[in-house]
């Protein structure tokens, strides 16, 4: 496990950077090919399964514009060789003020990629403003 | 109760034990990590039972307090459960703080034991 070590990081960083750019930068159509077919994202309490219904739900956020600033990630190997990504940020939404949020995803290696198999998202609602 | 699935009930009684035992007597937490087990606390990395109990038996409070906001549970593709917590915490006499938490359990021999854990304070969003 330790030769390995800056596999679990290095990827998790690359998919992280991925991610939001892809959220970001595009209309999210692409986002639903970082799933895998059969992933769980649960948004704002509410779950959802399997790559389409993500992708539906992905695509059909209400807003013009979003940019994703990360904060903070953290990484963690997991014992069935998947990775655990945890990352901390602030997102502005079109016109609206920032606001925290705290994003968890699982990623595991299927078919020689890395896809996204659980993805949970919410607003930071205890941050304490600075 | 019965309509939760499955790894839903398990996660949240999971999420109920780990805090009563965080704010009751913390040293008591070894029984739920292995010797694979990872924790990030704060961005700090612990890893393998032995060393993350010495640092949450550590930690520079006497009194805490968790109070859990929102909790999200999910199944992963290797039968363990994702669960993701939100809440407030008051340690000693501090001002109330939020934190954000993610565990990965799984079950060996019948009893589910947490392999990765993942802690920050709600501090890191604003700039």
């Amino acid at each position: 496990m330790e030769c390995k070590k800056e596999i679990w990081q290095t990827c998790g960083e690359a998919f992280v950077n991925q991610y939001y750019q892809q959220f970001d930068c595009t209309n999210r159509m692409g986002l639903s090919s970082l799933y895998s077919d059969d992933a769980c994202l649960t948004w704002e309490g509410t779950p959802y399964r399997g790559r389409e219904a993500i992708g539906a739900k992905l695509v059909n956020l209400p807003f013009q514009r979003i940019a994703h600033a990360i904060t903070e990630q953290d990484c963690q190997p997991t014992i069935d060789s998947c990775i655990l990504i945890m990352v901390f940020g602030q997102l502005r939404v079109d016109d609206d003020p920032p606001m925290a949020f705290h994003q968890v995803f699982m990623l595991k290696c299927l078919n020689g990629a890395w896809a996204c198999t659980n993805d949970v998202f919410r607003l930071g609602i205890h941050n304490i403003p600075v | 109760m019965g309509d939760k699935p499955v790894w839903e009930q398990i996660g949240a009684s999971f999420v109920q034990h780990y805090y009563q035992l965080f704010d009751s007597d913390r040293s008591q937490l070894g029984c739920i990590y292995i010797d694979t087990s990872c924790l990030t606390w704060e961005g700090q990395p612990f890893q393998g039972k032995g060393t993350i109990m010495e640092k949450l038996t550590s930690l520079p409070f006497t009194k805490i307090a968790h109070s859990i906001t929102a909790q999200d549970h999910q199944p992963t593709p290797d039968s363990c459960i994702l669960s993701m917590v939100v809440g407030q915490l008051k340690a000693d006499d501090d001002p109330i703080m939020g934190f954000h938490q993610s565990f990965i359990l799984k079950n060996i021999n019948d009893s589910w034991v947490c392999t990765n854990d993942m802690f920050r304070l709600a501090i890191h969003n604003f700039g």
